[in-house]
């Protein structure tokens, strides 16, 4: 198959193009982590239900609509290509932005109780003394992700959405994020239960920012969220395999 | 009798002040026309009434200020064109922006984010977390 598409990414062209399931390997592309492009070129079968909805095509479909459609691979192609970039981009700045963000308020220090003698309690989560907290502020990505990170003098609380596109993504992300919460010991610094109105939440104390560096904890918070996404397509993606290999192995017997 | 006085005063600058935000806005529908972004973003940021705590002017300011952003092209010639009393106030803007969750004004205040924290660095981030007295 020939192209003479000059892109950016080259590494994914040589991907999509000499793939002979294409479907398959766009989950699993690792220059594009965050999007699970459910786009399907092969017959629709029953079990494969997720398709592109026509509002979130890129504009640039339109053009290659136009080719022959003998070279419908070379459209999704340009799909996928155009996809990459701007979702790369986005998800760069948005990482980019939570960064500074985090540099700036993870500014913590001891501070004792003021209410109670001897008592050493993380403010963000009394939220009573409004001199001791920062004003809150959050990251939206778009609507359907966002980050909300409350600093207070002693401790800052990171709650994120994650993206959720349909309703396998949705239990998929519960049933994962609960998961991790649960075993929130053995982060540290991980929240046993999201705030409202969120998938999870990270407490950092001064504590944690005195035994741990403070840029790797940063890391690690960005990191996550960039993980976090791929995990959730991979899950996606093994539950529709193996769903297909199921049904097919049941069906066989009929025919 | 001081807070009465104190109170009828503040009635007074709000009106004022949402007249004055009208006044901004006719004048930055033009500068746009004559496709000048950056003197309309100047325009939008100067004066802004960051002391009062009415909802009505914040809103009315946030969305002169909104209408500048998004017609902003080129970032970095604004941000090096934009005089470094501006910074604060649209760091604060930018983070209120974001909290909006609309995706055209979140990529576009993204992208200025960026810029803006590597010219002014991350105590503009800062001074836009703690400070409760001028609030946008």
């Amino acid at each position: 198959m020939v192209n003479f598409i000059s892109i950016d990414d080259g590494r994914a062209v040589g991907q999509e193009v000499h793939d002979p399931h294409p479907h398959r390997n766009q989950l699993a592309n690792p220059s594009n982590p965050c999007e699970s492009i459910p786009f399907s070129l092969t017959p629709t079968s029953p079990l494969q239900s997720t398709s592109v909805p026509p509002s979130s095509r890129s504009p640039r479909l339109n053009w290659s609509e136009q080719i022959d459609t003998g070279s419908s691979i070379y459209s999704h192609v340009l799909l996928s290509i155009s996809k990459d970039s701007t979702m790369a981009n986005t998800i760069r700045l948005y990482l980019t932005c939570i960064r500074n963000t985090l540099e700036a308020a993870m500014c913590l220090q001891n501070f004792p109780c003021q209410e109670v003698e001897r008592h050493n309690k993380p403010e963000v989560e009394l939220n009573t003394s409004p001199e001791l907290i920062m004003n809150p502020v959050l990251i939206c990505r778009n609507e359907a992700e966002k980050c909300l990170i409350e600093t207070s003098i002693n401790s800052i609380r990171i709650s994120m959405k994650v993206k959720q596109a349909d309703e396998l993504e949705n239990i998929l992300a519960k049933k994962f994020l609960r998961f991790l919460s649960m075993r929130a010991e053995a982060f540290q610094v991980l929240r046993r239960k999201p705030v409202q109105g969120y998938d999870i939440s990270f407490l950092i104390t001064n504590y944690h920012c005195e035994e741990m560096h403070k840029h790797k904890l940063i890391d690690f918070i960005v990191q996550f969220m960039e993980d976090i996404d791929k995990e959730i397509s991979e899950l996606k993606l093994s539950v529709n395999t193996r769903g297909r290999l199921v049904a097919t192995e049941f069906l066989k017997q009929f025919i | 009798m001081e807070a009465e006085e104190e109170y009828l005063e503040a009635e007074e600058n709000l009106e004022a002040i949402i007249t004055r935000i009208e006044h901004k806005s006719r004048k930055i529908e033009t500068l746009l026309k004559q496709s000048k972004p950056v003197d309309a973003l100047k325009t939008a940021l100067e004066g802004s009434a960051l002391k009062t705590r009415d909802e009505r002017c914040k809103s009315a300011n946030w969305i002169v200020v909104h209408r500048a952003v998004m017609a902003i092209k080129d970032v970095d010639g604004m941000i090096s064109s934009l005089d470094p009393e501006y910074y604060d106030i649209l760091m604060k803007y930018l983070y209120r922006g974001l909290a909006t969750g609309d995706r055209p004004t979140c990529d576009q205040c993204l992208r200025i984010h960026e810029k803006l924290t590597e010219k002014a660095g991350l105590g503009c981030i800062l001074r836009s977390l703690s400070d409760t007295v001028n609030t946008v």
